[in-house]
């Protein structure tokens, strides 16, 4: 049979080895050995030997308040644990950022449909942001066909009444908001994005 | 849902207003992360003695051993967020303070003396009521070169050895410390023994 294990001559000291491996300690007498040097070097370290004997010299009385006193004071100069919720804010930034980007796609496409002949009628929950981005007299895309084209093509699958009916709340505030945000700029730099990233996504 | 006060009394000294009598260590952590200083100093309070000897059992002197138990409630207030509660805080808080330590401590320390000195000293011992001033002093010089043998081990044994010997803690515990198995464990036990006995021949 073979010889115990490092664990199991501790869970035989220990008094906890399973009976039919302690068997095997009674037959051999290496592993018995080896369990009477462990019981030896138990008993050369325990403290507990003489009783009140503690290998760690109690401190003054006083020395728990001033330790306590030292933590708190190195704890006042620290900033407060941070809250659950601001553990989650890159996160939180992210998924603002899609939904702008998202909004934004969804907006142009909608008026890129009402534009051209031949669309069915744009629904009515677009009106609204078609009547945003009427508003928006500094907004050049058509000077640009090529970054329209992009953005209408990334948002060609994008129903905003489908996502409603779905439970995404896109609310047309928030469109007028994320329109109004984008300046022709921020547009453009949009449109060259999304095709920088179909270029890849191509490849 | 009602709001709850994160209110308690302390064993020796009111803090806050509060009246929750023995709270759990769930609910102090709980109101530090809250911004509670009070729940912090009361875990601090708590558990502050275990920290202390164990740090103590690593560095063997008063004054590291108290500066590594402010570091350890320090870290452990700007690691509270991390805090999931899977283990108990003492455990956490011993994993911290095993941590700090060992990067403390270095090997170098006195040989001890043979461990054939050890066991006639160790069989002759007689209650400490009772014993000489000089039975005292070999006592004491005894026990200095034990300790001074189990700062040679390798750390993870070290650190077994103090946690299982000296803290009485179960094996189970000192894994979750350690962060190893409780086979693991309990064979670096075995190996920590081993080798303390070869320190001190």
């Amino acid at each position: 049979m073979n010889h115990l294990t490092p664990s199991e001559i501790i869970d035989l000291v220990e008094g906890t080895l399973d009976v039919s491996r302690a068997a095997h300690a009674d037959r051999c007498g290496r592993c018995r050995e080896a369990a009477a040097d462990v019981r030896l070097m138990l008993e050369i370290t325990a403290p507990q030997a003489d009783p009140g004997e503690n290998d760690v010299p109690e401190p003054s009385p006083l020395f728990w308040d001033q330790l306590s006193a030292r933590v708190r004071s190195a704890v006042s100069q620290e900033p407060a644990p941070p809250r659950e919720w601001m553990m989650w804010r890159p996160a939180f930034a992210a998924v603002a950022g899609v939904l702008v980007l998202v909004t934004a796609v969804g907006t142009l496409m909608l008026r890129g449909a009402a534009d051209r002949p031949g669309v069915p009628p744009t629904p009515a929950s677009a009106v609204a942001v078609n009547a945003t981005i009427e508003a928006r007299s500094d907004v050049t895309l058509d000077t640009n066909p090529e970054v329209w084209e992009v953005l209408t093509a990334a948002a060609a699958d994008l129903e905003l009444d489908a996502a409603r009916d779905a439970g995404m709340s896109v609310q047309p505030a928030a469109i007028d908001g994320a329109v109004h945000r984008l300046n022709t700029d921020e547009l453009n730099e949009l449109g060259r994005l999304l095709q920088s990233e179909m270029k890849r996504a191509g490849n | 849902m009602p709001t709850r006060a994160w209110t308690w009394i302390s064993e020796t000294k009111p803090v806050n207003t509060l009246t929750v009598t023995n709270p759990t260590d769930s609910d102090l952590v709980a109101a530090a992360r809250e911004g509670s200083h009070a729940a912090f100093d009361a875990i601090v309070e708590r558990h502050r003695r275990h920290v202390y000897q164990l740090c103590y059992r690593f560095v063997g002197n008063h004054e590291d051993a108290s500066d590594l138990t402010q570091d350890v409630f320090i870290r452990a207030y700007r690691a509270l967020r991390s805090f999931k509660g899977d283990a108990a805080l003492s455990t956490w808080l011993y994993r911290i303070a095993v941590n700090v330590s060992l990067n403390k401590v270095g090997a170098k320390t006195p040989r001890p003396e043979p461990l054939d000195a050890l066991l006639r000293a160790n069989d002759g011992r007689i209650a400490s009521a009772d014993e000489s001033a000089s039975d005292a002093v070999l006592r004491e010089e005894r026990a200095a070169r034990v300790r001074a043998a189990i700062a040679r081990l390798p750390k993870k044994q070290r650190a077994t050895l103090i946690l299982r010997v000296y803290h009485e803690l179960p094996h189970e515990q000192i894994a979750g410390i350690l962060g190893s198995s409780v086979g693991a464990v309990k064979a670096n036990f075995f190996h920590a023994l081993n080798n303390l006995r070869k320190l001190l021949a």
